[in-house]
């Protein structure tokens, strides 16, 4: 037992608080640990682990078609050192093991990790404060959409050049592969990273996240995640697109491994975040807010961490299962020993459909979010856009198997998943209503977070349209791996997806920043790549509407003219892509000063001083009204009502 | 109209009409609504030749060339048709949002809010009706087609002529990197690597893999389904219109996918048969 | 050691019933998580057994019905049968044990017997190692190799899963007698001893699930592989 000793006491929001015994300065060992220390301990136990399982594999090892293991073992080594050490560098494993040993933290430790008085130090480090961890998603998220961006415009190049070939077949397809998943885990990322991370507490009035440790663990484990696709590149590559489809991948080279190691770690990095998230805003919401007071951007949030926690875990089980065939040639999905290359695409599109959502969802809610402020009147049906939300969420995990009606694994199964996949269009049509509800007879006040939401609602009609005839079984017999669909997948994440999230930047950049995004630079990035979208995806509809199937190398002189064509809208995008980043880079330096509230929000992270405060709110707030009280009374509306009056007091008289 | 039954003009009984129409009739008025209205009709009518322009696109290699590729492109057809006034709508809102509702620029929020509309009961219940009402009709749609795609796949096979007797074909369909194999198990297991096809007779696909996963696609008689290792899947077509059509793999299946690609010879019943013979298969009894 | 009545976070300085409810809450959620990724198994077990393509999914070794036939190479020699069935709940048992043992920690907490909660902690550690340990032997003394089979995988990948679990319960089990020890959890602030016993309730349940699989479905129902150059019509 230990030693009773004199209890010593620390003001927390002017209540006494008893501490457990400090030991050292504040922090502890985290005093000594950054991004510096995780990158050595992981390079160096990635050294260390593949160095050893060198010594020790027998160089006679291989697998059943007469392949040496050794490489295998080595890079899944290296692999599984660089995730460890780099977490025990940065510090991940402090906690727990103070928490197993009982050595509680204490107010001063809990501060000195939330990066108190760090200055930038503290965006290096293993910060638990949200407004920290925001930013760092957002650095780290748009580095790796920067990398996904480059490998879309060289597959462009190589498809653009149809007279000759740039790169070899194998290369090809582990850009196409890499730039795939790439831009998958950079679009699940990056408005539930950053402004999630970021905007959410403050929006609901809480001072932090519900575990503020976990959230550090969720960004470095996606950190940590990063190099390891990167790294892939090196190796061989994924060369079966991002699918990674069985038993192909099990075909590739240990370039494979990469892959497989990514995905299980940002899986694990997916719940920790969605547990957070969900926790945070079920149980932190200030007083008052009720669910009908919630802003519809928490809504979006959440839903998206729901389907995060139910989806990731079947992504992370198909991935395990395909390592564990590669690793202990085991046969979960190789057919000659039992296994079912049918397993593989289900597992996979059990994520891989709810994932579509939680692209899609918040930066829908983000776009539906701003829209209010910059029109001046409320959200259109609040109870509309929830339950569109909810019905998107409930139906987000029936539908999986219309990624697979082509596949024959049960054609009797194609009626149900064309039938639920159908239905999805009635909520996603709900908040369409709500966004052209709020335009209605707004005025516009034409600032760029609102000029992309045009630009997001018009993508979404089309890639919602398109999906329609995906949806439908007899179409997607025609366009079923055709570029038809790789179009239409681009209009909803990227059209939809992508310009939501710049919305959401544009719009919350003041609060994060201190400083506005430039108009002028910021307008003429968003409209150049528009411009580039619409050219190079709906040529690309053309190429798929004739017959180009996807992911290939070379194709018939037929489909020339829409590659050239789609080629050269690709670099259009590319150009406003780079635009809109010097936008965001020159202004985050330079930019004009923003006030704390310079839209005139009314919502609560608006509220608070900008730079926010360590705590956000010195006192927590009380919120009395519902959101997007904006507006003034209807004109119309009073002149039917004297109407209406007029009539009933007619037919009283009659 | 015949004069004794016109009825005198009288002013109208409040009562008769029930209050929410005569809020549609006063909204009718406004005119704003009016412009939307139009700008819909004008932008649906602008979206119109899409329907076209689609089936354009998909028949420009021979297309269609079986009554299954026929009930896809009704289907793309119908689904355009329907899919273009809503999206006209919206369309037509977003435009007059940015040219006919009021616009400020400028750093400052608006001193003027808009108009406080929470929601709009009529709107709100039209839009739900219309669209799912619009659901329904795709999911109807889909079933009726997929049912009558099934039919023409392999659906009409009756008791009496089970496969393997004269009015039809069996075709062994294996897919390996990078190559289509077509077997034709009643001609002696003759082989090839272009598919021939009969005129107007149905033909049956066993379709299968040795090594990764495929997807054996005609795409002008718009037959699609995967290639599986350790699994046969099954489909069929009639195809219907002679020519040399393409075999695609539509699912990435390695280095040379993109080759992966053969043609169809569809032929005669008599050079089909005389085909057959040259090759050093059985004919057709 | 808290002498206040009314006790709070030392860090935020929220009540210890707020954080609780914070907690709970979570733990449910990451219980979630596990729970689809255990189904992910449950289906990955399910549908290879249903389908056994190829007549590839019992162990070469095993005893077949009639048309079942390996149509591929043994890798090994064919002495790979099914598995025994009683260990897999014999493991479990033990595991309930471990997890009573827990229970009896967090009540002894909730009631004030501070002794109980150390003793139950402590043992429910005990035996969870125990758990552990014949997992392990398990694993390493199967009738199959990794290569044996889709039922060989299906089962190794159960077990694999199950050792993963035991050890997060090893390290929660740890930290929970080590922190009991320290007096961190009392009678005011017994909810970390309560987040154990509910995850570790789970863990049971996880664990029942696999020894369901592994003794009710073993042999596949489908004895009739697909045979090529006929056309069945659908």
């Amino acid at each position: 037992m230990s030693v009773e000793t004199a209890v010593e006491t620390k003001t927390i929001f002017g209540s006494e608080v008893p501490q457990p015994p400090q030991h050292g300065a504040a922090g502890g060992v985290m005093r000594g640990l950054n991004f510096g220390t995780g990158l050595v301990g992981g390079i160096g136990l990635a050294a260390v682990a593949g160095w050893i399982t060198a010594i020790l594999t027998p160089s006679s090892a291989s697998n059943a078609s007469f392949a040496p293991m050794e490489p295998t073992y080595v890079y899944l080594a290296v692999l599984l050192g660089w995730v460890v050490g780099f977490m025990l560098g940065i510090g991940a494993f402090v906690g727990p093991l103070r928490w197993v040993v009982g050595r509680d933290v204490t107010h001063a430790d809990a501060e000195y990790m939330a990066g108190k008085d760090l200055g930038r130090k503290r965006y290096w480090k293993y910060t638990t404060d949200h407004k920290v961890v925001g930013i760092q998603y957002l650095i780290v998220t748009m580095l790796l959409l920067g990398f996904a961006g480059l490998l879309a415009m060289l597959i462009r190049t190589e498809l653009g050049m149809t007279w000759t070939s740039l790169f070899t077949p194998a290369f090809y397809n582990s850009m196409i592969g890499t730039h795939g998943i790439a831009m998958i885990i950079g679009m699940i990322v990056v408005v539930s990273g950053p402004l999630g991370n970021f905007i959410v507490p403050m929006m609901i009035g809480a001072r932090d996240m519900a575990f503020p440790r976990l959230n550090a663990l969720s960004l470095w484990l996606f950190v940590a995640a990063v190099p390891m696709l990167v790294s892939s590149m090196f190796m061989g590559g994924i060369q079966d697109g991002w699918s990674v489809y069985q038993p192909l991948a099990s075909q590739a080279p240990v370039g494979m491994l990469g892959y497989q190691m990514t995905i299980i770690v940002f899986a694990i990095s997916t719940a920790v975040a969605s547990v957070n998230l969900m926790t945070t805003i079920l149980t932190m919401r200030a007083k008052g807010m009720t669910w009908s007071r919630t802003p519809i951007f928490v809504y979006g949030i959440f839903a998206a961490s729901i389907m995060g926690l139910y989806a990731f875990p079947f992504f992370q089980y198909s991935q395990i299962l395909g390592l564990a065939d590669r690793v202990f040639a085991t046969s979960f999905f190789d057919p000659l020993n039992g296994g079912s290359v049918w397993l593989y695409e289900n597992l996979f599109w059990l994520l891989g459909h709810p994932e579509v959502y939680v692209i899609l969802i918040p930066s829908t809610a983000v776009a539906l979010e701003l829209m209010p402020v910059f029109l001046r009147k409320p959200l259109f049906s609040f109870n509309f856009a929830v339950a569109g939300i909810v019905g998107v969420v409930a139906l987000s995990g029936l539908v999986w198997a219309h990624h697979m009606y082509m596949t024959g694994w049960a054609p009797a199964a194609n009626y149900p998943f064309m039938l639920s996949t159908e239905l999805i269009s009635i909520p996603v049509g709900f908040l369409v209503l709500v966004a052209i509800g709020t335009f209605w007879r707004g005025t516009a006040w034409t600032r760029l977070p609102l000029m992309a939401v045009y630009a997001v609602i018009f993508n979404k009609m089309i890639g919602g349209v398109t999906g329609v005839y995906l949806s439908d079984v007899p179409a997607d017999q025609y366009f079923h791996g055709s570029m038809f669909v790789v179009a239409h997948f681009h209009f909803m994440l990227m059209g939809a997806g992508l310009f939501g999230a710049m919305a959401g930047i544009a719009y919350f950049f003041p609060k994060m920043t201190g400083r506005f995004l430039d108009e002028r630079t910021g307008s003429i990035g968003l409209w150049t790549a528009f411009v580039g979208f619409q050219i190079t995806f709906i040529s690309m509809f053309v190429a798929g509407l004739q017959g180009q199937p996807r992911r290939v190398l070379d194709f018939d002189d037929q489909f020339n003219l829409s590659n050239w064509i789609s080629t050269i809208g690709a670099y259009v995008i590319g150009i406003g892509m780079l635009i809109f980043l010097s936008a965001i880079i020159n202004s985050w330096r330079s930019g004009v000063i923003a006030s704390s509230n310079p839209w005139g929000s009314k919502s609560l992270e608006w509220q608070t001083e900008t730079p926010v405060p360590l705590e956000n709110f010195p006192v927590l707030p009380v919120v009395t009204e519902r959101p997007y009280n904006y507006g003034v009374p209807d004109p119309y509306e009073a002149e039917l009502d004297s109407i209406d009056e007029d009539l009933t007091e007619k037919a009283g008289t009659k | 109209m015949s004069a004794d039954t016109l009825i005198p003009e009288e002013p109208e009984a409040p009562t008769n009409r029930p209050p929410s129409m005569q809020r549609v009739r006063l909204w009718l008025q406004r005119p704003y609504a009016r412009k939307v209205l139009i700008l819909t009709v004008l932008i649906g009518f602008l979206l119109l030749p899409l329907a076209w322009l689609l089936l354009a696109g998909m028949n420009q290699t021979g297309a269609p060339a079986s009554e299954i590729m026929k009930d896809i492109e009704q289907t793309v057809f119908v689904f355009t048709l329907v899919s273009i006034p809503i999206t006209a709508f919206v369309f037509a809102v977003l435009v007059y949002s940015l040219i006919g509702w009021r616009q400020i620029s400028g750093d400052e929020p608006p001193m003027q809010d808009s108009p406080a509309i929470r929601t709009n009961t009529i709107g709100v219940i039209l839009w739900t009706v219309s669209s799912t009402l619009l659901a329904m009709f795709l999911v109807v749609w889909g079933l009726v087609e997929l049912a009558q795609i099934t039919a023409n796949s392999y659906g009409t096979i009756s008791a009496d002529e089970q496969p393997g007797q004269k009015s039809s074909e069996i075709i062994n369909v294996t897919g390996q990197q990078w190559v289509w194999t077509f077997e034709y198990p009643e001609h002696n297991g003759l082989t090839s690597d272009i598919l021939y096809l009969p005129l107007d007779r149905p033909v049956y696909f066993n379709v299968t893999s040795k090594d990764v996963i495929h997807n054996f696609w005609a795409v002008e008689l718009g037959v699609k389904i995967d290639a599986n290792p350790g699994a046969i899947t099954q489909t069929g077509v009639t195809a219907n219109k002679l020519g040399t059509f393409n075999v695609r793999c539509a699912e990435l299946c390695g280095m040379h996918h993109a080759y992966m690609q053969t043609q169809i010879q569809v032929l005669e019943q008599d050079a089909f048969d005389s085909w057959v013979r040259e090759s050093g298969g059985k004919k057709t009894s | 050691m808290s002498t206040s009545t009314f006790p709070v976070s030392p860090t935020t300085g929220e009540p210890i019933s707020t954080i609780a409810r914070r907690s709970r809450l979570g733990l449910w959620l990451v219980i979630v998580a596990d729970i689809a990724g255990t189904i992910a198994l449950v289906i990955s077990y399910t549908y290879l057994w249903s389908l056994n393509v190829n007549g590839g999914w019992a162990p070469p070794g095993a005893t077949l019905t009639a048309n079942q036939t390996n149509s591929t190479l043994p890798t090994t020699p064919s002495t790979a049968t099914f598995a025994v069935e009683w260990p897999f709940w014999g493991i479990l048992l033990v595991l309930i044990v471990a997890t009573a043992l827990m229970w009896f920690g967090y009540r002894s907490a909730r009631s004030g017997n501070h002794a109980g909660l150390i003793a139950g902690a402590g043992l429910s550690f005990l035996v969870t190692v125990a758990v552990l340990v014949f997992q392990w032997i398990q694993m390493s003394t199967f009738p199959f190799g990794a290569g044996d089979g889709a039922y060989a995988s299906a089962v190794l990948l159960l077990c694999a899963s199950n050792i993963f679990h035991l050890f997060l319960l090893l390290f929660i089990g740890m930290g929970i007698f080590m922190r009991a020890r320290k007096g961190l959890i009392d009678k005011t602030n017994w909810y970390q001893a309560q987040l154990a016993s509910y995850y570790m309730t789970w863990v049971c349940i996880a664990f029942l699930l696999g020894a369901i699989l592994t003794t009710f479905l073993v042999e596949s129902p489908n004895t009739d592989p697909a045979i090529f150059g006929t056309f069945k019509q659908q």
